[in-house]
């Protein structure tokens, strides 16, 4: 480990030496272990690392946030004052003038039964004892910065009544109104669509750097780390292995893990990608077929308004040839998950002809015969790893459940068939005896991709299915469905909001946006060169090397209404 | 974001001797006590030592002796034996209406949660509907109507029960199905049922459990109370609830025991349903889910 | 905002009639369901000959199509002309309006101390340290084993022989002397129902404490005590306020063993002598207003609800 910084006069945050252990079932477990961080005022730190890295633990330990039992050592030396040895009175006065935190996802975070204003303006009058209507007008000011425009309006209503982003914008609001000089960012971004994460995210860095404020942001994305923070403190197993400066990440990163990560994580690049699948053989019938698909929604947007409909997709049409690789893109909200749930039965369509190896299903009730039929052409796998298996089922139960089932192999040869399918995902038979919660989360997608192709499809429909792993995780899936698809040629629909994934594996991409199909084609003509404005902000907004968040600042958050 | 951990396998041992060790004392004890009042309710004609409705004059409110273990009541009849046979009563009543109501229950939670749509509301209102009428109002009702005994508050009893089952299950059940496991389940093309009766009610069982449990529990302070009023069993039955109420009377006198005992069994064996449940529930880390 | 709120008030009342009303039909037709001809049930366990029988023939209006003896019953019970019970042969409204004010009065007692002692015991069972918690759950673990008439029994033991400092039995007289009555009677009823509510408290708070936007709070600088009051406890009302609503209407019915364990003169002594004596008509006027009560509770409870987190009030539609 290397440290940059020095004390100096205009060190801002000094850990020395930061050693955490929480309590658990058996006995404490040491989280996090000699970690070092010096941050001079106005600098900002990029924490990076997977789950379970402790980077989480270590932003709460700087303000002393850690669980009842927590057991800390090292020394933490926050604008003079020593953290961990400061007394109550004295740590609140610290927590509410010198340091904010920004969490990740605001709306557990802010109390939902009270006003936003009341939110904002809480600290500032209760521990900086401002006077209210100060506070209120400090607090306008700051949303106008941060693009809250009708400031008034918005501090009356109450937290569920705002979208996500406008949310986060909030929370910055009121990390900035205290005027301190540290922020703590714990993945703030991190539940937020791309194009929202883009403008948060420059709204956070743009206010950061305007007002000379240090600040230590944790990300899992090493790119977006890259584009706002100065240097890179790379965290793995508790420790840090590796600090970089952020100019030039890839190249002059020189620590294994640091290497892995890059080079886990797939870029928009088309030159860097993998020629994926096999060259085109549009004469062949395509194996999927979607004609004008529909689906439309009955909601009472209010009480008191009529019904109306809401379209939540809108004739959509497409085609998936044997053996190919079709993603559909969008940000939530899109439609695209919809379209997947109609394409295998879980959602009724409004309209429309889904034709799967010759066979048109309509939006008739179909009989168990027919989608047991079905479920032999067309799987799908979900993004939950953690709920997608059934807990009480072992993996080899849950495998031969497939195979009995449908009866396309002969019983004999049934458990040597699940013993095949084990193998082919890169588990073992240790894994085949294991229920569910003994599995991580990669291991248990592993057996939902097993599960999937253990009906012989044709299509493999895959929802999301990495959003939530962690980068080298997601990494190993990858290739392994990219191997899948060379050794029994299905075709793959890759359903995801992940550019630099899906220009990785896919040949041709869809991208919808609010139930339509705004562009579509082979992925490297659509992401060198989109045509349409939507596609051309969805790529923008990917994190990338030299890339930096840019701000809409002609689009002023107006009447977003409800969530 | 998920994190990587080993796997491990471990090693099945006898699943009662595993659900003992991982027992609390308190709760081993309260399982014992609850054993010890079960067995005593099936072979109560094999241990307790007198008959408990024959009047001995000569006996009445005798103290504690050879024979009379616990002492005898206003008639002279041994208390013990009273308590021995009331378990019988006591315990068999709400056995009555747990094993009534957890199937109309389970299945109307199932009905809802699956079909989802109009079955839903229906079920839903209905639910709502009967949950207006409080158990003990549903049970006096029915002996105005029927006339007291065993049955009427029973039956009136697991109709009351079931809406508040049907509720809870029926929140954990669409919780359980909306899980993605089902979905992949339904696009594998298996049936209802199966997924139903193979994945669902498994996963279900401990909440299952737990919510008859409470059932028994609260039944059994129902119908003692029924009892107490004498709208259930008749004395000169041996019943918990008869027994209060009929040694109350006797408690201004200065002869507390025969209402005391019975109350206090009463009292003893719901403590204990309730200990364990508990202690289940926090097993299968079920304490969200409102009771 | 407003649109939102009359939709929703709307929608509360609207259910409540239409219980009422299903109820209210449901006790009726208790009349039908029960065994033997309409009549004889109504003579309840008095054995009328002919004469009587054809009396009350006329005067119940037996011989009227069923819906319309239900309108009529139903416009009786609004105003206040309930019939007469040939069981006890005065006017079903005298026999109420005799009583009612006592069972009211216990209701309210009994409920006070749920409300009272049991949030204050779950409170503090949250905050407070290993020894008020251990204490306040033993405590809460055998009151809700303890039924009314167990609990009735125990005090009966205690102060009658020995303590004297409650009367046992009677309603008492003049608004002091009542509650002097109904002391007693109202911890019976109320103890298991405040164990209830002690523990759901406990366990809302609990939640409450390790909420996330708690954290927020803190990482602020706020005062512990600031944070307890503003952010757990208002956030732990509303699950608190729905089991106190639940438990306060279930007091309704409770009231038939109170009153009859320690001979209070009341709607719920009544209840249980009516059924003894098989007198539908009586039982079923105050199971239609203990019925009534529970759910009127119920919607106010809501409706309190509903002011605390107004995320209440939207309506949950889709398709």
């Amino acid at each position: 480990m290397n440290t940059t910084g020095s004390v100096t006069a205009t060190t801002i945050l000094e850990v020395r030496d930061l050693g955490v252990r929480l309590p658990t079932g058996e006995g404490p477990r040491q989280i996090i272990d000699g970690v070092d961080i010096s941050l001079a005022q106005g600098e900002a730190l990029g924490l990076v690392g997977e789950s379970g890295s402790g980077k989480s633990t270590t932003l709460r330990s700087i303000v002393r946030l850690l669980p009842k039992g927590a057991e800390i050592d090292g020394r933490v030396t926050l604008a003079g004052a020593d953290v961990l040895t400061l007394p109550d009175p004295a740590l609140r006065r610290l927590r509410g003038t010198e340091v904010a935190v920004v969490f990740q996802d605001p709306r557990v975070h802010i109390n939902p039964l009270r006003s936003v204003g009341d939110f904002l303006i809480e600290n500032l009058v209760d521990v900086q004892q401002r006077p209210r209507r100060e506070a209120e007008s400090t607090v306008r000011d700051i949303l106008r910065s941060v693009g809250i425009s009708d400031a008034d309006r918005r501090m009356r209503q109450r937290p569920y009544e705002l979208s996500g982003g406008l949310l986060q914008r909030v929370m910055i609001a009121a990390a900035l109104a205290t005027g301190p000089k540290l922020i703590l960012a714990d993945e703030p971004t991190t539940a937020l669509d791309v194009t929202t994460q883009e403008e948060v995210m420059a709204i956070l860095d743009e206010e950061r750097r305007a007002r000379g404020l240090a600040m230590l942001f944790i990300s899992h994305d090493l790119d977006l780390a890259d584009a706002v923070c100065d240097r890179i403190a790379v965290m793995k197993d508790g420790t840090i292995v590796e600090e970089l400066g952020a100019e030039g990440l890839r190249q002059h990163a020189t620590h294994d893990y640091t290497r892995a990560l890059i080079a886990a994580r797939p870029t928009l690049d088309p030159a860097h990608t993998v020629p994926a699948g096999q060259p085109d053989s549009s004469t062949d019938e395509p194996v999927l077929s979607v004609r004008d698909l529909r689906k439309v929604y009955r909601v009472r947007p209010t009480t008191g308004r009529a019904r109306e409909d809401f379209v939540a997709v809108e004739g959509i049409s497409f085609d998936l040839r044997p053996g190919g690789s079709l993603a559909v893109v969008g940000e939530s909200g899109s439609g695209k998950s919809t379209t997947a749930g109609m394409i295998v039965g879980l959602t009724r369509p409004t309209g429309g002809q889904v034709v799967i190896g010759g066979e048109s299903y309509a939006n008739t009730r179909l009989g168990a015969k027919q989608r047991r039929a079905r479920g032999r052409k067309v799987q799908m796998v979900f993004q939950d790893p953690y709920s997608s298996l059934d807990r009480r089922q072992t993996v080899r139960d849950c495998l031969r459940e497939v195979l009995d089932v449908h009866g396309h192999v002969p019983v004999a040869q049934r458990d040597d068939r699940v013993d095949e399918l084990i193998a082919q995902v890169g588990l073992t038979s240790t894994h085949a005896r294991s229920l569910p919660r003994h599995l991580s989360g990669g291991q248990r997608q592993r057996v939902a991709i097993a599960r999937a192709l253990a009906a012989d499809p044709s299509v493999l429909i895959l929802d999301e299915a990495l959003s939530a792993l962690d980068v080298s995780v997601q990494a190993q899936v990858i290739d392994l469905l990219v191997r899948i698809r060379e050794e029994t040629g299905v075709a793959l629909l890759f359903i995801s909001h992940d550019l630099p994934v899906v220009a990785h594996i896919s040949d041709e991409v869809l991208v919808m946006h609010r139930g339509l199909v705004v562009e579509s084609g082979p992925v490297h003509e659509v992401l060198r060169e989109p045509r349409e404005d939507y596609t051309r902000e969805l790529i923008d907004s990917v994190p990338r090397e030299g890339w930096t968040p840019r701000r809409r600042s002609s689009r002023l958050a107006t009447n977003q209404g409800v969530s | 974001m998920t994190e990587l951990s080993k796997v491990a396998v471990r090693k099945r041992q006898p699943l009662l001797l595993r659900r003992f060790a991982t027992m609390t004392p308190l709760i081993r004890i309260a399982s014992a006590v609850l054993l010890l009042i079960v067995l005593a309710a099936v072979l109560a004609p094999l241990i307790a030592p007198h008959d408990p409705t024959t009047p001995n004059a000569l006996d009445s409110f005798g103290g504690p002796s050879g024979s009379h273990l616990l002492g005898a009541d206003a008639s002279g009849r041994d208390l013990l034996s009273r308590l021995i046979y009331g378990a019988r009563l006591s315990l068999a009543g709400p056995a009555v209406v747990v094993l009534l109501m957890v199937p109309v229950g389970v299945l109307l939670a199932l009905l809802a949660a699956w079909r989802g749509g109009i079955t839903d509301g229906v079920i839903s209102r209905v639910i709502d509907i009967l949950f207006a009428f409080p158990g003990l109002i549903l049970a006096i009702v029915a002996v105005a109507m029927f006339g007291a005994g065993f049955w009427a508050p029973v039956i009136a009893l697991t109709v009351s029960y079931v809406p508040v089952l049907a509720r809870v299950l029926r929140s954990v059940a669409l919780k359980e199905r909306n899980l993605p496991y089902v979905a992949a389940l339904q696009v594998q093309g298996v049936s209802a049922i199966r997924i139903a009766v193979r994945h669902l009610i498994p996963n279900l069982l401990p909440m299952i459990t737990v919510q008859a449990g409470v059932a028994f529990g609260y039944a059994m302070l129902d119908l003692a109370a029924i009892s107490y009023l004498g709208l259930g069993l008749q004395p000169p039955t041996a019943d918990w609830g008869v027994m209060v109420s009929e040694g109350q009377s006797s408690v201004i006198e200065g002869f507390p025991q025969e209402s005391l005992y019975a109350a206090v069994m009463v009292l003893v064996t719901v403590v204990c349903i309730n200990l364990i449940g508990g202690w289940f529930a926090e097993r299968h880390d079920i304490s969200e889910a409102d009771l | 905002m407003t649109l939102a709120w009359a939709g929703f008030l709307g929608r509360k009342v609207g259910v409540l009639v239409v219980t009422l009303l299903i109820a209210s039909l449901a006790i009726f037709l208790c009349l039908y369901l029960a065994p033997g001809d309409p009549a004889t049930v109504i003579a309840g366990g008095t054995k009328p000959n002919p004469a009587v029988l054809a009396h009350i023939r006329l005067e119940y209006h037996l011989d009227d199509p069923w819906w319309q003896q239900y309108l009529r019953w139903l416009k009786g019970v609004v105003t206040g002309d309930m019939g007469t019970s040939f069981v006890y042969h005065t006017s079903v409204a005298s026999l109420l309006r005799a009583r009612a004010f006592s069972t009211a009065l216990l209701v309210m007692y009994a409920g006070a101390i749920i409300v009272g002692v049991g949030v204050a015991a779950g409170v503090m069972s949250s905050l407070r340290g290993r020894f008020a918690r251990t204490i306040i759950n033993v405590a809460t673990t055998i009151a809700m084993g303890a039924p009314t008439f167990v609990v009735a029994v125990v005090l009966i033991t205690i102060f009658s022989t020995g303590l004297s400092w409650f009367p046992i039995y009677g309603s008492g007289s003049g608004l002091l002397g009542r509650l002097d009555h109904l002391t007693l009677p109202a911890i019976a009823l109320s103890l298991s129902f405040l164990a209830y509510v002690a523990s759901i408290t406990r366990a809302a708070v609990d939640e409450e404490k390790s909420a996330e936007h708690v954290d927020t709070a803190r990482s602020r600088g706020l005062r512990e005590r600031l944070i307890t009051r503003r952010h757990v406890l208002r956030n732990a009302a509303a699950p608190i306020l729905t089991v106190s609503g639940i438990s306060v209407a279930g007091l309704f019915s409770g009231t038939a063993v109170a009153e009859q364990a320690f001979g209070v003169q009341g709607l719920g002594s009544l209840l249980v002598d009516a059924a003894a004596k098989k007198d539908l008509a009586v039982v079923q006027m105050i199971s239609l207003l203990m019925v009534a009560a529970f759910v009127i509770v119920n919607v106010l409870v809501d409706t309190i609800n509903a002011v605390l987190d107004p995320r209440l009030t939207m309506e949950r539609g889709r398709a």
